[in-house]
């Protein structure tokens, strides 16, 4: 060796040109390394061992060289490198530099031994650093086992079925499990993928055991590959991450350290979860890593940043410059009493500001007077008040047990007037009843009276005028005029809110809406107002004694109301109907006598609109469906319709309808296609379609019956003619 | 052997072994050319192997008006270029807003703004050899990183994330948030310094002394290493310099 006989300063010097000239040119790489692997080994100086430890991490790692060159350039370091990381007493910078380059090679020499199955030796030395490495990896100092954190990814990744998605990486990030050919024969990928999968829980424990910020960002940040390339670990990684709390490690006090050690692994976190969102922003976690992320920063600036946060009270108390006011008593001095004559208002008035006890308060609106007494009622305090109360009450007192001289006229000085002018206290009586009368009608208003205490201190009593007598006339033709108006504002809120909302069954009956509650309580009104306060149904009772009920004069109204548009405001005839119904029920529990609006009602609605009929509205069958009972009578009125032949299909489906919906009326509307079928002859190709189905036999029969009738009608109309 | 030799007798001047460990540091901001450059200056000044570099897409000089800024391409345009054009297109504006002398200074530490993620990170920087502070970093890679702003730091560890970390080498990436104007530059760069200073003073001495140790006991295993040292030293650090709020992580490259 040329270094034999150079001082230590020298070599290092001669090893430094060494290292320039492969910086200068690669392919010198594989000579360096070999001839400066007998000056490195564990025998030498601990100057030339780093070196040597730290050289060789570059040569593995520089992208500079081949992946190629270093594959066959790892079978010759390997034994240099065992022997190194063997050394119990290793010092760490070597010990670092050497796991570096271990966790660059390790890859290569999986690769080497799935090529040349032949060389277990080499396979060997490398398994045997690896477990070397795993073992020292607990008890090593923090800047080694991070190193040891990195070789341990560098395993996962090689043994780790990849993607293949990403293999833009090249080199020896490829190197995966999916290389190893299943029948290798000293490579079993199952034991290789499981020792993966250990060591991959084995990093991830930090994130809950660990408290040194140091090794979590470690492992936080060599994370991202493995998630990204090997889809076998990245739930894993992920549920590790959002269950890593950083604030976790918040010690107290909190130190510098702490703040700058949790402020970084929320930092590392954040950064490698948004980094994994954005690569692959599809990924149905992506909503909870953001909440997590989210939420996580704004715990860990809650926990540690107190710039944001209000001075803590005792900040606020050490100046005594504080803008802030503390809120004590103030001290309420009173006045004492003057000289009389005192006036009411000088007796409340328990200060001495002129201006304040000239403040007419009169001027200011009652409603704020009002409020302004009673919140600083409410917030006043209490001794304050009963001082005040007390010092107002010794006031009165005073002025009680004061003698009144001044009262006297006698006595009182000439020339002093009290200061009403118009009223002069006489106790005398030297006025009779009628001048006194006359004097109080020319004094000031009320209010001004109390301004002093010698005037009359009762209040009038005030009555209203008594309003006309309401006569029920009025009083219906009022209501009516209600009734009216709040149909204008159905009305313009029909205008107003064309879109609906379908509740279904949970719908209250005035619970959206302008219109709606409006038009049910009109409804409810007409129905229920006067339930069981009408008269009784006498038979034979004329017809317009019931129009003067309000009830009857709502009914109009809205019978009005929903012919303007019927289609539209069909879903308020049920409504009404329905309400109607239960009405007549209830009222029908309570006794026999009472009107019955429902089929009235009813009869009256369809005997409305059916002149109107299209054939397209298929509003009849709904309002047919929905309506809450049906009888031999409303169904008379759908017969009665198909003497229009443009609407008998529209009729009989309606009536199929129930037929098929309403098990209850199903004989009375197939009684009523029946009918159509007798009455009308343009009908009965359809309805014979229905019943034949539901009445089989009838059809036959009635023709039967109708040609024995027809044979006797051509018979017959002959002679008529 | 021969390649020894011939190495030894090719660089007889490589001096920097009586000079104490030196941690390689490495300044990044948004365009290379005012927060990252100052302190880029400043830790060359100190001796400290320091290489620097921009985040944005494209380097952005402030122009006439704010709508129209001068851009330039990293890696393509050198800062004597660029101090020429602007000198040539408006002297008195550029002087004033301090552009030319900050390009005037930037020519004088290295050739132009460089892209962190054009970077190639451990591939030999040996052209890079007349840049300040270039002494040192020639393997292309480096110990610590400092960002200049919340953002870069940002993108740089994303882009760490991106890369894969095929080094296998530990990088301690710090942000010091400094505002881009020419003082807070100013003062930043001090800051920078001092925390280079920190930190270089710490790994020198546990370098020394688990070398000693090594020697003396042959375990190190009880004291606390660099690496590990670095929140406390940044926490010291930011007591000093509370203005320029920091954030470090321990990344790979």
């Amino acid at each position: 060796m040329a270094s034999d006989g150079l001082s230590l300063p020298d070599q290092i010097r001669q090893l430094n040109d060494a290292r320039v000239l492969v910086l200068g040119d690669v392919k010198y790489y594989p000579s360096v390394v070999k001839s400066i692997l007998p000056i490195i080994g564990p025998a030498s100086a601990i100057e030339l061992r780093r070196w040597g430890a730290e050289f060789l991490a570059e040569a593995f790692a520089t992208p500079a060289l081949p992946n190629g060159e270093k594959e066959t350039m790892q079978p010759f370091v390997l034994a240099t490198l065992e022997s190194l990381v063997e050394n119990e007493a290793e010092d760490e910078q070597v010990l670092r530099s050497v796991i570096q380059t271990a966790a660059s090679i390790y890859p290569l020499a999986m690769r080497w031994i799935i090529n040349n199955g032949y060389d277990t030796v080499t396979w060997e030395r490398m398994v045997g650093i690896k477990q070397r490495i795993l073992r020292t990896w607990d008890q090593a100092v923090p800047s080694v086992k991070i190193c040891c954190i990195k070789f341990a990814q560098r395993v996962i990744l090689a043994q780790t079925p990849s993607s293949g998605a990403e293999s833009r990486y090249g080199g020896a990030l490829d190197v995966s499990l999916d290389k190893v050919p299943p029948n290798h024969q000293s490579l079993d990928p199952g034991h290789l993928e499981a020792e993966g999968m250990g060591l991959l829980d084995r990093m991830l424990s930090v994130l809950h055991e660990s408290s040194d910020a140091l090794i979590i960002d470690a492992t936080l940040n060599c994370l991202s590959i493995l998630v990204r390339t090997r889809p076998p670990t990245a739930n894993r990684i992920i549920n590790a991450l959002l269950n890593f709390d950083p604030l976790r490690l918040v010690r107290s006090p909190i130190t510098p350290k702490v703040k700058v050690t949790v402020r970084s692994t929320e930092k590392t976190t954040r950064l490698l979860l948004i980094h994994l969102a954005k690569r692959d922003p599809h990924n149905p976690i992506v909503p909870r890593i953001q909440q997590h992320v989210e939420r996580t920063m704004r715990m860990v600036v809650e926990a540690l940043d107190e710039t944001g946060r209000k001075r803590a009270l005792e900040n606020q108390q050490h100046d005594g410059l504080d803008a802030k006011r503390q809120r004590v008593v103030p001290e309420v001095v009173i006045p004492p009493l003057g000289p009389g004559p005192h006036s009411l208002a000088d007796i409340f008035s328990l200060t001495e500001t002129l201006g304040l006890k000239t403040f007419d308060i009169s001027q200011v609106p009652p409603d704020l007077i009002t409020k302004l007494a009673v919140t600083t009622l409410a917030r006043i305090e209490p001794q304050l008040l009963i001082k005040a109360t007390n010092a107002v009450r010794s006031r009165l007192e005073i002025v009680a047990s004061a003698p009144v001289p001044e009262l006297n006229p006698n006595t009182a000085p000439l020339g002093v007037d009290d200061d009403d002018d118009d009223y002069e206290p006489d106790f005398f009586q030297a006025e009779d009843t009628e001048q006194i009368l006359n004097k109080l009608d020319s004094s000031p208003p009320p209010s001004n009276e109390l301004a002093t205490m010698d005037a009359a201190l009762g209040l009038t009593s005030f009555h209203l005028p008594q309003p006309q007598a309401l006569t029920p006339d009025m009083a219906l033709s009022a209501g009516n005029e209600t009734v009216s108006r709040v149909l204008d504002l159905v009305k313009s809120a029909d205008e107003l809110s064309a879109r609906k909302i379908k509740a279904g069954f949970t719908r209250l009956a005035a619970s959206s809406g302008v219109k709606e509650p409006w038009v049910t309580t009109l409804i409810r009104l007409a129905t229920r107002s006067e339930a069981g306060i009408e008269e009784t149904t006498i038979k034979g009772e004329d017809e317009s004694i019931q129009t003067q009920s309000l009830g009857a004069h709502i009914r109009d109204v809205l019978y009005g109301y929903i012919m303007e548009d019927f289609r539209k405001h069909i879903d308020i005839a049920v409504t009404w109907l329905c309400e109607e119904w239960y009405n007549d029920k209830l009222l029908a529990k309570a006794g026999d006598n009472f009107p019955m609006h429902y089929e009235k009602c009813a009869l009256r609605l369809i005997d409305g609109f059916l002149p109107y009929i299209h054939p397209q509205d298929k509003v009849i069958t709904r309002f047919l469906s929905e309506l809450p009972e049906l009888n031999r009578a409303i169904l008379s009125r759908v017969k009665i319709m198909c003497r229009d032949p443009s609407v008998v299909q529209l009729a009989l489906t309606s009536l199929l309808y129930l037929v098929m919906m309403r098990p209850p009326v199903k004989e009375i509307a197939l009684d009523t296609v029946q009918g159509i079928w007798s009455d009308y002859e343009d009908a009965r190709p359809m309805a014979a379609k229905y019943l034949s189905k539901y009445r089989p036999g009838f059809v036959e029969e009635a023709t039967r019956q109708l040609e024995g009738d027809g044979a006797v009608q051509s018979t017959a109309a002959p002679i008529a003619t | 052997m021969e390649v020894e030799n011939g190495a030894a007798a090719g660089g007889q001047n490589g001096t920097d072994a009586g000079k104490g460990y030196k941690l390689k540091f490495c300044t990044v901001c948004a365009s290379n050319q005012n927060r990252s450059m100052e302190a880029h200056l400043r830790l060359s000044q100190a001796e400290y192997p320091v290489i620097s570099f921009g985040t944005g897409s494209l380097v952005r000089l402030p122009g006439p008006t704010i709508t129209q800024p001068n851009v330039y391409q990293f890696n393509k345009t050198s800062y004597d270029s660029m101090y020429k054009e602007l000198e040539a297109k408006d002297p008195r504006l550029y002087k004033n807003n301090g552009i030319l002398n900050m390009l005037g200074r930037n020519r004088g530490v290295k050739w132009g703004p460089e892209r962190w993620q054009d970077w190639q990170i451990g591939v030999p920087r040996l052209q890079h050899a007349s840049d300040r502070g270039s002494e040192g970093t020639e393997g292309g890679v480096v110990d610590v990183v400092f960002t200049c702003e919340e953002r870069c730091w940002d993108a740089v560890i994303d882009d760490l994330l991106s890369r894969g970390s095929p080094l296998n080498r530990p990088v301690h990436v710090i942000n010091v948030d400094i505002k881009d104007n020419h003082e807070e530059a100013h003062v930043g760069g001090q800051g920078i310094l001092d925390l280079a200073n920190s930190l270089n003073a710490a790994a020198g001495k546990q370098r020394d002394a688990v070398g000693a140790a090594a020697f003396d006991s042959g375990s190190a295993s009880s004291r606390a290493s660099f690496d590990e040292m670095v929140p406390e030293i940044l926490g010291a650090w930011q007591e000093r310099w509370p203005n320029l709020p920091a954030t470090w992580t321990l990344a790979w490259f």
